[in-house]
């Protein structure tokens, strides 16, 4: 029954954004819908959102199961593509959901802004006509065959069903890269010296168009995104099933599973905030007044709200991380080198020295970086160490440290005009809200974090892992980092928005309705919020479809459970 | 038990210690109160690191300990984000609405817009005539009365006064105190402080810099300058009357006490 629908639903979704959009540009005199109660800006915020919460993770989602089923394949361990086959499961009846948000995004846009819409897409004619539709039928095609053809080619035939995945994730990755043309090209449209955005535009290719300046650093950050969202959200999957699993084989596997999307996601999480900054400075480079207007104004508080969310994305990581060790026999005897706890503590003020004289990429930055990072393998010539609990404990400190650097504004107003002595820093003080500061603060997050994993990696090696025996705490933990990923997502995503103040198209095309100026950071979080429920609630139904009912009906689970003391 | 206490014993003790640091560096009280929840908030997370392990739950209470999980969350991220000072959207209102007029006067819907409100004016006046006439001769009186709804009083050109405003008005509009400090408000170093920048530049020079923010290079802002930090945007989104206003208005600074940077010319 689900195949049906949701074949029908992809086919529909498809075929209406192809030819609605299409036929809808011809009509740019349609009066504007008035959408009740949401406004229209809101009623497009929300479907946009929701499209971008499914479409990033199945364009995400794929990157790590097919790394996933090679690994299997390769070590010839079936948890491996068990693990693969259920997230798969999972995108497929999410796939139909992007399809069925995306249309609806396009109408939205369309009843919402008709001559805006109009123009743009006139403005991207090939890219909503012919590429987006071909890839992302392509895209649904090659995932069912993934999908279906996963039993029939095993074996032999598993280098086939791989090469079919890379070929999904080929597909997905030239999707993201045309969709992301237009979507940058809205806060940093093609321009030049000496001719007007309207000149410019006039004479552009298309290729002009996408290729516009913070293009590629969207491409990256979102791919980057894209696998911490995928592996966030395995970790969810992993953290429901475990929750619902009725024997110790089953918790175990499950433990695994969202251990495994767990350490995906912070892979992938580590690199986050250095793509969020290229992005951000792309930006700056190029309207210098939307760094005032992100940083220091309007948007200040969007980014302190960012900070703490980052703050307890990372104490979360580390706290999963630390739960982890405890179910390791023999983690009391792992030790590391003194140098690793003592840089961690002197990392952040160092840092924040250096920086103010040596900005990355200066090489100066680097010399003092590297042997900071490196530290931890510099230090086995040192015949000092501590044990891991210690170090992990220390990793703690300097994450509430890196934290408080991070969330410390330049001053606790709305706005720069707003700022008063009363709730700004001091003069002496000043620093702390600089960029070195953030900057100082942001590697010592990923450095702590990168210690504590390698602490980890060393403990499996010495001890054996319990799996299925981890603290259930660390299953809240699972829910929380993706729930707060998502919700991260979702303000940042607002943020790039915003950034066109009162342009849909940035200098090119204004916004007249009454709704283009900056909404409250209060306001905005509800609709966050509001929107990260209504994705958690569609992501659990999908989880409960596609994976419960294997068990009820005596299915026998895809790969062999894990006997609890395996490693 | 013993581990809660000993925890929160030491987040009080170093809550209390960077309050007071905090006071004594002359920090406002806002940071000393967040620097005071930082240390609160870290005593938690070392509370919950030696907390005993929790059992597995069975499928119902998990599902319900996950819908109350996820009912807290949403109630302390919107809350959270409640807490931090709000920016209050009525400060932009009229500020987008001034700097958009223009724009939405030269679109098709803006024509017909101002076209309707010709027509509106046009009929009003006529509606009066009819009142005018009709009371002609009936009652002298009434043509010495104020005509209603007279004919729109033809705008002179702004006399200076009005000319100042406008240039002040339109270094509020484009946020120009952003980068600039003036008058001792605005700036954070971005861009060169504007007092003395009178005895430096004329009116005509002043808006050559904004439409084309290359010609002229602030000594000691070269890194700025070659990175082209000033926006070259506002020769499309100002109106060449608002950018004389705003130059005009700037070059009536000429305070020799502050320390503007020499503009040198480039173009």
């Amino acid at each position: 029954m689900i195949k049906t629908w949701q074949r029908s639903l992809v086919a529909v979704c498809a075929f209406l954004a192809l030819f609605g959009g299409v036929a809808y540009a011809q009509t740019s005199d349609m009066p504007p819908v008035d959408f009740s109660y949401t406004g229209n800006r809101t009623a497009v915020w929300i479907v946009a959102q929701l499209h971008t919460l499914f479409g990033a993770f199945v364009l995400g989602a794929p990157i790590f199961i097919v790394i996933s089923e090679w690994l299997g394949y390769r070590k010839q361990d079936l948890r491996y593509d068990r693990l693969a086959k259920e997230v798969t499961k999972v995108t497929v009846i999410l796939f139909s959901m992007t399809a069925l948000t995306g249309g609806l995004f396009i109408f939205v846009l369309l009843a919402a802004y008709p001559q805006f819409t109009t123009w743009f897409i006139n403005q991207f004619y090939l890219v909503f006509a012919v590429f987006y539709p071909f890839l992302f039928i392509s895209g649904a095609i090659v995932l069912y065959m993934y999908f279906y053809m996963w039993d029939a080619w095993k074996g032999e035939k598993k280098g086939r069903h791989i090469a079919l995945g890379v070929l999904l994730n080929l597909i997905g990755m030239t999707l993201l890269f045309v969709i992301d043309g237009p979507t940058s090209f809205m806060n940093t449209p093609v321009k030049a010296e000496g001719l007007s955005p309207q000149d410019l535009l006039a004479t552009a290719t298309l290729w002009d168009k996408i290729a516009n300046q913070t293009w590629m650093p969207l491409n990256l950050h979102r791919i980057d995104g894209n696998v911490a969202f995928g592996g966030f959200v395995t970790g969810l999957i992993g953290a429901y099933m475990y929750m619902g699993a009725k024997s110790q084989e089953e918790r175990a596997y499950y433990d695994w599973m969202g251990f495994s999307g767990n350490l995906i996601a912070v892979g992938a999480t580590l690199f986050q905030p250095f793509t969020g900054l290229l992005l951000a400075y792309e930006m700056c480079d190029y309207d210098f007044s939307f760094c005032p207007y992100m940083m220091g104004d309007q948007l200040s508080m969007f980014f302190e709200m960012q900070g703490a969310m980052i703050g307890l994305m990372f104490l979360a990581i580390n706290y999963y991380v630390w739960l982890s060790l405890k179910r390791i026999e023999g983690v009391e005897k792992v030790r590391i080198t003194i140098l690793a706890p003592v840089v961690m503590v002197a990392f952040p003020f160092v840092m924040m020295v250096v920086m103010n004289y040596y900005w990355i990429p200066d090489p100066m930055s680097l010399a003092f970086l590297l042997p900071l990072a490196l530290s931890p393998f510099l230090g086995r010539f040192i015949p000092f160490t501590v044990s891991a609990r210690t170090v992990i404990k220390i990793g703690f400190l300097m994450v509430l440290v890196g934290d408080a650097i991070w969330l410390t504004p330049h001053g606790f107003a709305a706005t720069g005009a707003k700022m008063a002595a009363e709730v700004e820093l001091p003069e002496a003080w000043n620093f702390l809200g600089t960029m070195p500061a953030k900057l100082s603060a942001m590697f010592t997050l990923v450095f702590v974090t990168v210690v504590n994993y390698f602490l980890y990696n060393r403990a499996i090696k010495r001890g054996t892992i319990l799996w299925g025996k981890i603290d259930f705490t660390s299953q809240f933990v699972l829910i929380f980092l993706a729930f707060v990923s998502i919700w991260t997502m979702g303000l940042m995503g607002a943020v790039r928005s915003l950034v066109r103040k009162y342009f849909h198209t940035y200098n090119l095309i204004p916004d007249f309705s009454a709704e283009s100026f900056t909404p409250t950071l209060s306001y905005s979080a509800w609709w966050i919020t509001g929107i990260t429920v209504m994705f958690f609630t569609v992501v659990s139904f999908a989880v409960i479809v596609s994976l419960r009912p294997s068990e009820s009906k005596g299915h026998i689970p895809e790969g062999s459970p894990v006997p609890a003391r395996a490693k | 038990m013993g581990n809660i206490i000993k925890k929160l014993v030491i987040g009080l003790v170093v809550g209390g210690a960077l309050f007071l640091l905090s006071r004594w560096q002359e920090f406002p009280f806002v940071f000393q109160v967040v620097f005071f929840g930082h240390a609160m908030f870290g005593a938690a997370v070392f509370m919950l690191l030696d907390a005993p392990s929790v059992r597995t739950m069975g499928a119902v209470k998990s599902t319900i300990a996950i819908v109350v999980f996820y009912v807290v969350l949403c109630t302390v991220f919107v809350a959270g984000a409640s807490m931090w000072p709000q920016f209050d959207p009525e400060d932009e209102k009229g500020k987008i609405a001034k700097l958009l007029a223009p724009k939405r006067a030269a679109t098709e819907q803006g024509k017909a817009e101002e076209l309707i409100a010709r027509t509106k004016a046009l009929d009003e006046q006529v509606k009066a005539l009819e009142v005018r006439l009709r009371t002609l001769g009936a009652d002298q009186s009434v043509v010495k009365q104020m005509p209603v709804g007279d004919a729109p009083p033809v705008v002179a050109k702004a006399p200076t006064g009005d000319f100042m405003k406008i240039g002040e008005e339109q270094w509020q509009l484009h946020e120009c105190y952003n980068c600039h400090k003036l008058k001792g408000e605005g700036g954070k170093k971005r861009g060169p402080e504007l007092d003395n920048i009178g005895s430096y530049l004329t009116a005509a020079e002043i808006k050559q810099k904004i439409f084309n923010p290359k010609s002229y290079m602030a000594e000691g802002f070269e890194k700025e300058w070659e990175k082209g930090k000033m926006p070259d945007k506002f020769k499309d989104v100002m109106e060449d009357s608002d950018a004389m206003a705003l130059a005009t208005w700037l070059s009536t600074f000429k305070n020799t006490s502050v320390n503007t940077p020499k503009p040198i010319k480039k173009l």
